[in-house]
């Protein structure tokens, strides 16, 4: 596409009157582009203005007013157009300082008339980088579900999915669907006024799913590995408990592949395929839902209540059999203890939270329900019943021979339950026939990689320790992700969850999973970048098979072939950039956002030279949070430095250094990564971003020393995105650092 | 503590007015607005769940549910509904009921199924007894006005004794004796609960006069003084009711003890101390401004306990209202039995003089049992709670 370019450049919301307007104009041209000027763009007459450029043959349109995060729908000319925005508004204007002794206004707005300048030719020089996005198709798409379990979980997941109108295959280990919902006797209440127990409702999904043609259950059955991407997964299928070639292979890294090769290491994938191998028997899925749900947790370690020495002792789950099976009779007394902590903590059993606690509410209900006479004790350190269940436990409250009462309970000894610290003010001995553990539900994961993908980075989920085991993304507000494009969780292996819970779960899962599908079929990301359709492209001559990016990866998008080439699949990739990030041949890039087009705004940037007030501070801001919070900055009219120039990435982990020694060389003074918080409470919107960053960050350290420049000029900081009262002070100290440090000594050069 | 929850308790106590028991979970609000809460005993939500868990021995040794007068501030402050207030008032009713000698009566008495009998005894009894007097006549409207009531069991010319002193005597000296024995019973029976309960053990035990002037005396002040209910919040209109009942109660009794000295003694040999008094008799003044002041006082704890039972929509207990009326039967009935005295229709006046009588009986002889049981138990109660932080046991 040849350009042509219309540059706008808005003078209202204060913009007009806080910086020279002709400077900004002639920074365009400095660029070789001419710019108009509007005092309103975001108005009919201003949008009027453009669009009759646009229809005169402009297809780049640089818009330099406003924050790119607002006025979307206001400056979009169509798909077919280029639009880049320069944000002059958030970016310049509302964050200037206020005129002070120090520097009176007409030096403020010099200062602030150089920043906007520069954010407009930043704005220019990414115009003429950008191309138009070219969504990324796979050859064919495959638009039926898998789903892994046939719990509640996985046959409402599978109803779901089937009334939508999709083909929906269960694979369920067991002989027959329905999980551990078969063994409940009765049923948490699901309607006003929530007092009485229901019977299972189990049977009536069963019978629906099984009656469903376009659903498929296969019993009896487990997976073996997956390999492929959203839209195209390859599923071979195995017999349950047997041993496949097929089997997903384990991890092998650099390392331990030096190792196997010297010898001193066994192979652990001997007689399995390697994990690029085509199986042509597999079956074709678009999607994932795994299940595969939760197993009761062993309380056997806690002696002082003598679970498995003790035969008056048993678990939730033990009991919930007995009722099922109605081996009740002669239970005249039952004591159900909900935390195992004793005098040391007030815990509740590990794994365990409101689901058990309405476990021991519903369980007491059986003893009474099986004999008006019998007492039923639960002594708890958290009654959790949350929302309309509240009603639930005030109900059970009301029956005259269920005691509840807070306790530590220190020992169990024979029939007798000692307990402290109670709300009836004393030690207590409670006389019973039968103790009843709340143990907790541990999630499949926990032990077994239960996805078995065929993944260049192995077959579980990674990470699952920061969660207990749980399959859990914890991304910020978005439940169901994994780290694994197109593979969705619900259910018990998600948390520990009730029947209407895991139901709404499961109906949630199923609406991913074919948003999945259908982003494939579009050649777009799915989450957080719903709907870009870039997509990163290798420019495979010049791959030395350095592993970076197939390693950094934080979605296992990237297999490799035997010589380490990577190997993308575009449909599971995420769009984060941090493999551009890692690359040291800078071989990745996306049609909007790579290596050159960050160099040449870094370039665009004027750096004064001999003039020590007027340092430039280089900031990559994530979008994200960082930058948003920049934004909230200025629109509070917060002041921000304006020596800092602020690039947004897609996030830190696509930084490339390579931008870092750009702009040192180019003469500025500093760079700062701004970006989420790393660690365990990670709040990376792709989960290791931040963190590679700061990696990278340390190495160059060392890089600038061995060129005599100071590694203090190089700063990682992190922020929320409700930070937006403490980034500017962030930003202030990082550039008094830089103050101190004096202008960069290849200056001019 | 070994536990075994009392199932039957917990039916007797949902069935005696504290029905919401079991809504308590513990929160304590209770605790934080009532006056008596202290940190190591959180009061009433310690006795909320010992209510719930059935353990009815702790609660009839536990002071502080006597030394509560139901203010209200718990109920009305609760979150959940529980009212710990009606609960307490409950527990006290089956404290009576513990306590009571002997417990058949008691337990009739408390049982609301058992009223037919509880009114009918007293009944029967004064009929008997009237049909044993062989007075069974109805006198002029002449003889009304000049005898009274004092001849309704007949006349005898035995100097010493009149007839009718001799069988109101009869019924009632015994009935207040068995009253007052079970009373007596009863609260040393709790007062060593209390005891044993509180660790409390004297080194040295006070005399008996130390004892009434030091304990008795002043609780007793503060009672009728109503310092602790003009503490209340969400029921302080209670004492405008409580208090001009309490003077009225005392009022009656001053001129009981007149009536007994000036007929019973003094009548023996001064002439014309019989029949009835000049209504500007000073002592018949006060009787009358008793009589209303007690009519007036019932009346307003009526009207008050039916309007909070109206807003919160809840049935009342059997074991407050039984005690509402039993004292309006009586200062109804004995107001008028003179009215109808006064305008001279001997047949209705004499039927009132009975029912005032069968009801005055009911009141003497039921006291231990009912809620009027706590003019005892409570006083002890401050009592207890003045000599265990005297230095008598400190």
């Amino acid at each position: 596409m040849s350009k042509v370019f219309g540059t706008y450049i808005c003078s209202g919301c204060g913009i007009g009157d806080a910086v020279d307007m002709e400077e900004l104009v002639s920074a365009a041209s400095g660029l070789g582009v001419v710019a108009k000027t509007h005092e309103a763009l975001c108005s009919a007459a201003g949008r009027g203005l453009i669009q009759a450029d646009v229809d005169g043959g402009v297809n780049t349109v640089v818009v330099c007013a406003c924050s790119p995060r607002v006025m979307q729908q206001e400056f979009n000319f169509g798909e077919d157009k280029i639009t880049v925005r320069g944000n002059i508004r958030e970016g310049a204007v509302w964050g200037a300082e206020q005129p002070s002794e120090a520097r009176d206004a007409a030096t403020v707005k010099e200062f602030t008339t150089e920043q906007a300048a520069d954010n407009v030719r930043m704005a220019c020089a990414e115009a003429k980088k950008t191309e138009l996005p070219v969504p990324f198709q796979l050859e064919t798409l495959n638009e039926a579900i898998l789903v892994m379990g046939g719990g509640i979980a996985g046959l409402t997941a599978a109803n779901e999915a089937a009334k939508a109108g999709y083909k929906v295959t269960i694979i369920e280990k067991a002989d027959q669907v329905g999980g551990k919902a078969l063994g409940w006797a009765k049923q948490f209440p699901t309607k006003a006024p929530y007092a009485e127990l229901e019977e299972p409702t189990i049977g009536a999904l069963i019978a629906e799913v099984e009656g469903n043609a376009n659903i498929t259950i296969k019993t009896g059955a487990e997976v073996a590995r997956i390999g492929g991407s959203p839209g195209d997964f390859s599923v071979t299928l195995k017999p349950a408990g047997a041993k496949s070639e097929w089997d997903a292979p384990a991890k092998v890294g650099v390392d331990e592949q030096d190792r196997i090769e010297k010898g001193t290491m066994e192979d652990p994938n001997v007689g399995i395929k390697k994990y690029t191998a085509q199986n042509p028997d597999a079956e074709k899925f678009g999607s994932v839902i795994l299940a595969t749900g939760w197993v009761p947790a062993d309380v056997s370690g806690y002696e002082h209540l003598g679970h498995g020495t003790n035969d008056k002792v048993v678990t939730n789950a033990q009991f919930e059999k007995m009722a099922k099976e109605g081996k009740l009779a002669g239970l005249n007394s039952v004591a159900f203890i909900m935390s195992p902590g004793g005098e040391e903590h007030d815990m509740d059993f590990p794994y365990a939270n409101s689901v058990t606690s309405m476990v021991a509410l519903k369980q007491a209900k059986y003893v009474r329900e099986n004999n008006a006479n019998a007492k039923a004790y639960i002594l708890y350190q958290h009654m959790r019943t949350p929302g309309h269940l509240e009603l639930f436990y005030k109900g059970v409250q009301q029956d005259d021979g269920i005691f509840l009462t807070k306790a530590s309970v220190t020992a169990v000894e024979g029939g007798t339950v000692k307990a402290k610290d109670t709300l009836l003010g004393e030690d207590l001995e409670l006389d019973v026939d039968l103790v009843v553990l709340a143990a907790g539900m541990e999630p499949t994961t926990k032990y077994e990689n239960s996805i078995n993908l065929a993944y260049r980075q192995g077959p579980g989920f990674l990470d699952l320790g920061l969660f207990d085991g749980y399959a859990d993304s914890h991304f910020i507000c978005f439940p169901y992700e994994t780290r694994r494009t197109g593979v969705y969780t619900c259910g018990g292996v998600r948390k520990a969850m009730n029947m209407e819970e895991t139901i709404d779960d499961a109906t949630g899962a199923a609406l991913k999973a074919i948003q999945a599908m259908v982003s494939a079929d579009r050649g777009v990301a799915v989450h957080p970048r719903s709907g870009d359709a870039t997509y990163p492209e290798f420019f495979m001559q010049r791959c030395t098979q350095c592993k970076r990016c197939t390693e950094e990866c934080p979605f296992g998008a990237l297999d490799d072939d035997a010589k380490g080439t990577p190997l993308p699949n575009p449909t599971r990739c995420r769009r984060c950039g941090t493999c551009m990030g890692a690359c040291p041949e800078r071989i990745i890039g996306f049609k909007n956002y790579n290596i050159d087009l960050v160099a040449s705004m870094i370039k665009a940037i004027d750096v004064p030279e001999e003039d020590d007030d007027k340092l430039r501070i280089l900031v990559f801001a994530c979008e994200n949070d960082a930058y948003p919070t920049l934004d909230m900055a200025a629109m509070r009219k917060l002041s921000v430095n304006n020596l800092i120039r602020v690039i947004p990435v897609r996030c830190l982990g696509s930084v490339n250094m390579a931008w870092v020694r750009d702009a040192l060389s180019a003469g500025l003074d500093g760079a700062l990564l701004l970006g989420c918080k790393y660690g365990d409470d990670y709040q990376c919107h792709f989960v290791k971003g931040s963190e590679i960053a700061d990696k990278r960050m340390e190495n160059i350290g060392d890089t600038l020393s061995s060129l005599g420049l100071e590694p203090e000029r190089c700063g990682v900081r992190q922020v929320a995105i409700s930070d937006y009262n403490k980034v500017p002070e962030i930003i202030e100290e990082f550039v008094a650092e830089i103050l101190e440090l004096g202008p960069n000594p290849f200056k001019g050069f | 503590m070994r536990v075994n929850p009392d199932l039957d308790f917990i039916k007797y106590m949902k069935g005696a007015g504290g029905d919401t028991l079991k809504n308590c979970y513990q929160c304590a609000t209770c605790s934080v607005v009532c006056p008596l809460s202290t940190d190591e005993k959180p009061f009433p939500r310690k006795e909320m769940i010992w209510a719930q868990w059935g353990l009815k021995d702790k609660l009839v040794s536990d002071v502080d549910v006597l030394l509560c007068h139901q203010c209200g501030d718990c109920t009305a402050y609760c979150p959940r509904g529980a009212k710990p207030g009606d609960v307490l008032g409950a527990i006290r009713a089956y404290m009576y009921t513990h306590y009571g000698f002997p417990s058949g009566l008691a337990k009739m008495v408390s049982n609301p199924k058992m009223l037919p009998m509880t009114i009918g005894l007293p009944a029967v009894i004064v009929l008997v007894m009237w049909f044993i007097s062989g007075g069974m006549h109805l006198p002029s409207s002449e003889d009304l006005a000049v005898q009274g009531y004092s001849q309704f069991f007949g006349h005898w010319d035995w100097h010493w004794l009149t007839k009718n002193v001799a069988f109101i005597d009869a019924i009632m000296l015994p009935a207040v004796g068995l009253a007052l024995y079970s009373v007596f019973r009863g609260v040393t029976t709790m007062w060593k609960d209390l005891e044993k309960e509180n660790d409390v053990s004297a080194k040295f035990r006070p005399s008996v006069k130390q004892f009434v002037v030091d304990f008795i005396v002043p609780s007793v002040k503060e009672i009728i003084d109503h310092k602790r209910f003009r503490e209340c919040t969400v029921n302080a209109d209670r004492v405008r009711g409580h208090k001009p009942l309490v003077l009225a109660f005392i009022g009656l009794l001053i001129v009981t003890i007149y009536s007994a000295i000036s007929q019973d003694v003094v009548g023996l040999f001064v002439e014309g101390m019989h029949g009835p008094m000049s209504l500007l008799n000073p002592v018949k003044i006060l009787a009358n401004v008793s009589a209303i002041a007690l009519i007036v006082g019932i009346g307003i704890l009526w009207g008050n306990r039916a309007a909070t039972e109206e807003q919160n929509g809840v049935k009342g207990s059997y074991y407050d209202w039984f005690l509402i009326y039993e004292i309006m039967a009586v200062g109804v009935t004995g107001l008028a039995a003179e009215l109808c005295r006064l305008m001279g229709i001997p047949s209705l006046a004499y039927f009132m003089y009975y029912l005032h009588l069968v009801s005055i009986l009911m009141l003497f002889l039921y006291m231990p049992y009912t809620k009027f049981a706590h003019l005892v138990y409570r006083t002890m109660a401050y009592t207890f709670e003045r000599y265990r932080q005297s230095s008598f046991v400190k």
